[in-house]
């Protein structure tokens, strides 16, 4: 029999466990993501609605969720469990699209306060027969409400005497019908569940989803029950046997397994089965209440099998975890490649003069009969605003491009990329000119001092012609000598030289940045994945 | 087991050289694997494996025997050279036709043979049938008797339809088309709900192959006035249209998009090709459902034998069995892959209700339980059978795998789909109502078309297989569904429509398509930025002008000038020297740049691939751009090293020269005076001085001012001729070659519009035509599920303003 020290020291570290599981993100469109993120999910809410609330109440009441296939006829059984109806059964389907729980009058608080499932807003129908005798049930949330609105999730309660004290059954949506919430909501309750009730039918039997369910609880280790329903009574033993030799082979052999006739009660009209049909199930969920042995080794074997679970599926969060970081990276490296390259390219035109072309060469040309010095001034800062442009935009294309073979790229956040070609024009103007300006000054500082000192921006423009111009600006370095001297004309051009480096830098430096904010903006770090394991860690220990 | 005996019988009786495989099989062989070489010639590898898969059954899927008649009887029907050599003249006569098809192929490049035989088709649509399939001999004359007979009548019948039912094809095109668009997002949120977990990680996720291949359907009475007559040929003109337009796509994107892309359209070429080569005598309908929900039984009760196993078991069938109501179905049930061993007859004197001549039914396993095996039994059934009854029971009808697996995804087949609420004989009262109701509400939100009120859509009837309850109504369905023999044309039409909105996304464009001249205008601006034009028309203005005022300025000037460079040599400047001719004149970023912009503007709103073709085609222009601008710049820029010289100029020099002679007269004549040589009279000399003084600046201005406008002209010139050279050189090396990308592109999409069907298919496409298609489509769709109504009219918007 396995049991459950309970310790304060566990229960930290659950909680510790719990917070780093809750603050695990997926944000980028990987393969497994939208997977990862529903296991996130699961984890979260088994952890929330049912290992931590089990563990620091080990004395609340058992709860028994019956799942299954739609239309198996989970709310008849219910209704026949409890002895009226309590649970709306119908022909079409689906038919339960609202959780019901059902308790004992004793045990209604258990369940009116948001110990288990506190995302589901509590509901109760008033019970016409045990209304006077529950006057605790004003207490609690459970505000009644006119059936459950749209979009929210609403979990009713009722309660019935019948019950006994500490067994609550709760009526789950299905598990298959086309309507998704139902879905999401049945497997939301089934990791609240000590018990596990799947119902399936002799028409079902066989379905790929029931029992893709019975694989999952057997994985997780939870306390299972089999309910074979709605058995035409002539095939009844033949079904049940084949039904039982599906479940030996699948390992589920010792699983209790309970049949129930097909009944023209079953079928509509929501009608009760008659306790006969029911009894051997409902004798078994008693002794489970009843005796205390029985109670607590089912409630222990789905807690230790969901912390024994955690082994194997924490690894897998983390595992997730890394891939988005490395994805991340991969994202990063390649745009850090793009502009590195770039940068090189850049540094090379420099060096060969490629600024002074096309209309800064023509300026240069005919400098300085028929330009004036501020005209190819402007020429060449306007040149080299060009080149910088055309260099940002070749990275972005080639990170597009890179970008485009990598699934993480198609993050809603990443994609929604403006297209500001105008602004990076504008901004690399803006920073082409200010370090023009910036050498202006440099220049007025030099020829200060000099005696019959020579036309700044004359001198600015030789300079800047010098700098950029490459091997075909030989002459303007000359006369730029020729005008401040050999020693100024060197130091201007070593300042400005570096200068131009500075500028060139900060500006792809700051594009790369921009280009790179969006996914800065997710946060993906390396952390949560090694957290996620130190957690898990933590916990064996304490276990 | 007679029935099993009689196929047999009849598969042997008709190929008498089957047991020795000797030349005419060997022949056949040969053939088929002659039109698999042209297949692949002109498609690519992955479409080619889809011929294979639905020609033939894969090693393995059949017993030995079975696997060996299918194919050779595949590569009969095929051929059919053995055979119509032996038989009637009729079928002789046909040979001929044949062999000029095959040489017309090969006299097509890129055609495939099974494209040649559907083009063909249209010349022998009445003829051809009766030949394609597969009827044992001793029926063959009779058979080629009562089509004689049929013929004349058919073929006025058929031009009589046609014309009357022009009007209802649109409006059914609206509706397939309003319906296909729905598949493609259906089928992909249809993935979603199987993410894992608990309840959600139900099984395997349907792949992508896997919801693709889903697509059944079914069709029926909508066109009983088509006064029952018998529809011999099997796809009428716009679906071969459609059909050669997808096949004219396929190999026109064949360069652009990845075989994954196009796979599925191949995979529609093949299945129509290989439908269209066997019996359209028969219509195949599966029988699909859950386990458990009555598949088997209802199979049984409309044979009105025993033939499936029926039982408590879940899953009960595990391989498809098939029930044919009449000879020579061989071939289609090769198709299916079904072993003989698995292929039944009817119990034959039936009494009860019409007569289904030309079934062929087939028992398919379940698609939802745990056996994986079974699921893709269906899937591949599913989609090569020309119809199929659905049916679900009270218990498991809003299962999610039916809907999002199976339905949704053909919801643009529900004219070829049957659905079937079984096992009402478990309900009570009037229960059955409701859930019939509850049916169609999902089936409606799936967005199937119901047949109801004589509308094309799915009929979905209730009926209770066990008691025999509602049977024969849908006996009284299926019978005139088969004997209209449309099911399978309209199958392929939805499977085309399905293809069709998948490919959308490759081939639809945001927005219109093209380079406005705004774009192109730009391209020139930043090339003659790169040559720098504007600057070097400026200097040339500037030289010209500097010219103009060294001619004609005063002396003293040009004296005070050379003076100060005299005193002050550091501030002349020296004029650049000459350019070497290897130098980079151009800026490569500026071209760079501008190829990139205009590359990019190009391809804003084109579907990716077509997109990235041309960037790419801008990409490639721009490498050799620059050094042709270099030698551009060389030749265009400078042509001559010295400007014009007006012919006034010499007037001006020998004004001013006069001018200057005037200032010296008056001057000498002054000095004279002062010296005493000349009798004193200071106002002659003053006023010739001052003349002189005055009238030279005065020359100098006027000359400047005249010299102006030539100037101007001058440098406007310069710059032009510049300007126009690299535009020249632009638009030859990438502007052409993005028109030429758009084009191509262009050219695609009118061929995608046609597939749709959107427009009648004609060697043009008028502009005209697809508003007026476009209007009537959308006032066609009105009646469909809101929501998808304006879904089809902003695609005709988008593609009526295509062209320009």
């Amino acid at each position: 029999m396995v049991t459950l020290d309970v310790r304060p020291q566990l229960l930290d570290a659950l909680s510790a466990l719990r917070d780093r599981v809750a603050s695990a993100r997926f944000p980028l469109p990987l393969t497994g993501a939208p997977r990862a993120r529903a296991n996130r999910d699961e984890l979260l809410a088994q952890l929330d609605d049912y290992l931590v609330p089990r563990l620091r109440q080990p004395e609340a009441p058992l709860l028994v969720v019956i799942g299954g296939s739609t239309g198996a006829g989970k709310s008849t059984l219910v209704n026949s469990l409890v002895g009226r109806q309590v649970s709306e059964a119908g022909v079409l389907r689906p038919t339960t699209r609202t959780p019901v729980l059902v308790c004992n009058p004793e045990d209604h608080h258990w369940f009116a306060g948001l110990r288990v499932l506190p995302e589901l807003t509590r509901v109760w129908m008033p019970d016409h027969a045990d209304q006077s005798a529950r006057p605790e049930r004003r207490s609690g949330r459970g505000e009644r409400r006119p059936g459950a609105e749209r979009g929210e999730r609403v979990l009713r309660i009722e309660t019935a005497a019948t019950l006994p004290r500490g067994l609550a059954l709760l009526d789950a949506p299905d598990i298959d019908s086309l309507v998704a919430r139902n879905r999401e909501l049945a497997a939301e309750l089934m990791c609240a569940a000590d018990i596990w009730v799947m119902v399936t039918t002799a028409a079902r039997y066989a379905d790929a989803v029931p029992w893709h369910l019975l694989r999952t609880a057997k994985e997780y280790d939870a306390t299972l029950v089999s309910v074979l329903d709605r058995v035409p009574h002539q095939v009844l033993a033949d079904v049940s046997r084949q039904y039982g030799a599906l479940l030996t082979k699948a390992g589920l052999g010792e699983v209790p397994r309970f049949t129930i006739p097909e009944l023209p009660e079953s079928a509509g009209g929501g009608g009760l089965l008659p306790a006969t049909a029911v009894a051997p199930l409902r004798e078994w969920l008693t002794h489970r209440v009843q005796d205390p042995a029985a109670g607590a080794h089912a409630m222990s074997r789905t807690a230790a099998g969901l912390l024994t679970s955690l082994d194997s599926r924490m690894p897998e969060l983390a595992g997730a975890v890394s891939a988005q970081y490395a994805a991340a990276l991969r994202l990063t490296a390649a745009v850090d490649e793009a502009y590195e390259r770039e940068h090189a390219r850049v540094r090379g035109r420099l060096q060969a003069g490629g600024v002074l072309a096309g209309t800064a060469l023509s300026r240069w040309r005919s400098y300085p009969l028929d330009c004036s010095a501020g005209e190819l001034l402007d020429a060449i800062v306007e040149s080299l605003a060009a080149l910088l442009l055309c260099s940002v935009s070749a990275a972005g294309q080639r990170i597009d491009e890179r970008w485009s073979r990598e699934p993480a790229a198609a993050a809603r956040e990443l994609a929604e990329r403006d297209a500001d070609r105008e602004g990076a024009e504008h901004r690399i103007g803006l920073e082409a000119r200010r370090w023009s300006r910036v050498l202006e000054e440099y220049v007025e500082d030099e020829v200060r001092g000099q005696e019959n000192p020579p036309d700044a921006e004359v001198v600015t423009a030789l300079l800047v012609t010098a700098l950029l111009g490459g091997r075909r600006a030989r002459t303007a370095g000359e006369a730029l000598a020729e005008r401040i001297g050999a020693h100024g004309a060197l130091k201007l051009r070593d300042r400005g030289g570096r200068l131009l480096t500075e500028c060139v830098e900060k500006v792809l430096r700051a594009e790369r940045h921009r280009r790179l904010a969006p996914l800065a903006a997710l946060d993906i770090q390396p952390e949560p994945q090694a957290e996620l394991i130190a957690a898990l860690s933590v916990l064996k220990k304490e276990r | 087991m007679t029935a099993v005996t009689a196929v047999t019988d009849h598969t042997s009786g008709q190929e008498p050289t089957e047991p020795t495989g000797t030349g005419a099989s060997a022949s056949c062989e040969r053939s088929v694997a002659d039109s698999g070489r042209d297949n692949s010639a002109t498609r690519d590898g992955s479409s080619t494996t889809g011929d294979g898969t639905s020609t033939g059954p894969g090693p393995g899927t059949g017993p030995g025997p079975g696997t060996g008649t299918s194919t050779r009887s595949w590569a009969r029907s095929a051929t059919r050279a053995p055979t119509s050599d032996d038989s009637a003249a009729p079928a002789g006569g046909k040979r001929p036709r044949r062999s000029r098809a095959g040489r017309r192929a090969s006299a097509r490049d890129g055609a495939a043979e099974q494209g040649a035989a559907e083009k063909n088709a249209p010349e022998t649509p009445n003829g051809s049938v009766d030949d394609r399939t597969t009827e044992p001999s001793t029926t063959k004359s009779r058979a080629t008797k009562s089509r004689a007979t049929k013929t004349g009548t058919t073929k006025s019948d058929a031009t009589k339809t046609r014309t009357t039912e022009t009007g209802a094809t649109k409006k059914a095109s609206d509706r397939r088309h309003a319906r296909a668009e729905n598949v493609g997002s259906d089928a992909a949120e249809g993935r979603s709900w199987d993410d894992g977990l608990i309840a959600r990680r139900v099984g395997d996720p349907p792949d992508n192959t896997g919801h693709a291949r889903v697509e059944p359907f079914d069709q029926h009475r909508h066109d009983a006035h088509r006064d029952g007559a018998p529809h011999s040929s099997a796809y009428d003109p716009e679906l071969r249209a459609r059909l050669d337009a997808l096949r004219e796509l396929v190999g026109l994107s064949r360069a652009r998009l990845d075989g994954q892309t196009l796979a599925e359209a191949g995979r529609v070429l093949d299945q129509a090709a290989a439908r269209r080569g066997l019996s359209d005598r028969h219509t195949v309908v599966a029988i699909a459902g859950a386990t458990g929900s009555g598949k088997s039984t209802l199979f049984n009760a409309l044979a009105g034998v025993a033939i499936s196993d029926t039982g408590v078991r879940r899953p009960t069938t595990a391989a498809p069995i098939a029930c044919s109501w009449t000879d020579g179905a061989a071939g289609l049930l090769d198709r299916l892959a079904i072993p003989g061993r698995l292929r039944r007859r009817p119990l034959q004197h039936s009494s009860q209700g019409p007569v289904l001549d030309g079934l062929v039914l087939v028992d398919l396993p379940d698609h939802d339980s745990a056996a994986v095996e079974h699921r893709q039994h269906v899937d591949r059934i599913l989609t090569v059978v020309d119809a199929v009854i659905w049916v679900v029971d009270p218990e498991k009808y809003a299962d999610a795998v039916l809907h999002e697996r199976y339905l949704r995804p053909m919801a643009g087949h529900a004219e070829v789909s049957l659905v079937v609420l079984n096992q009402t004989d478990r309900l009570p009262g009037d229960a059955a109502h409701q859930v019939l109701d509850d049916l169609r509400r999902l089936l409606d939100e799936d967005g199937i078309a119901l047949g109801e009120h004589g509308e094309p859509g799915a009929t979905v009837l209730s009926l209770s297989a066990l008691t025999g309850d509602g049977v024969g109504e849908l006996r009284e369905v299926l019978g005139q569904f088969v004997a209209e023999r449309g099911a399978a044309a309209r199958r392929i039409s939805a499977d085309l429509d399905a293809a069709a909105a998948r490919l959308r996304p490759v081939y639809a464009a945001g927005r219109r398509v093209g380079l406005s001249e705004r774009a192109r205008e730009e391209f020139s601006d930043r090339l003659a930025d790169a040559v720098g034009a504007a600057a070097a028309g400026q200097a040339a203005e500037r030289a010209w002008r500097r010219n103009a005022g060294k001619a004609c300025g005063t002396p003293w000037l040009r004296l005070w000038r050379w003076y100060e460079d005299q005193r002050f040599p550091l501030l002349r400047a020296k004029p650049s020297p000459t350019p070497p001719a290897d130098e980079q004149a151009t800026a490569r970023q500026r071209v760079e740049q501008a190829a990139r912009t205009v590359g990019d503007e190009a391809a804003a709103g084109l579907p990716a691939p077509w997109a990235q073709s041309v960037k790419d085609a801008a990409a490639r222009g721009a490498q050799g751009l620059p050094e042709e601008l270099d030698e551009l710049a060389l030749t265009a820029a400078y042509p001559a090293r010295r400007p014009p010289r007006p012919g006034w100029w010499p007037l001006a020099v020998l004004a001013q020269a006069s001018m200057t002679l005037l200032q010296i007269v008056g001057g000498v004549w002054l000095l004279g005076q002062v010296i005493g040589f000349f009798p004193p009279n200071l106002g002659s000399p003053v006023l010739l001085m001052i003349a002189g003084i005055v009238g030279g600046p005065g020359v100098e201005w006027a000359c400047r001012m005249a010299a102006r406008g030539p100037a101007r002209r001058y440098g406007i010139e310069a710059e032009r001729k510049l300007r126009e050279a690299a535009a020249a050189c632009g638009r030859a090396q990438v502007l052409d070659p993005v028109a030429a990308e758009l084009l191509r592109y262009r050219e695609v999409r009118e061929q995608y519009v046609r597939v749709t069907g959107a427009v009648a298919a004609g060697p043009t496409v008028a502009m005209g035509s697809l508003g007026a298609a476009g209007s009537l489509r959308s006032a066609g769709s009105g009646g469909s599920a809101g929501g998808r109504e304006a879904d089809p009219h902003d695609r005709v918007t988008e593609l009526s303003t295509t062209g320009r």
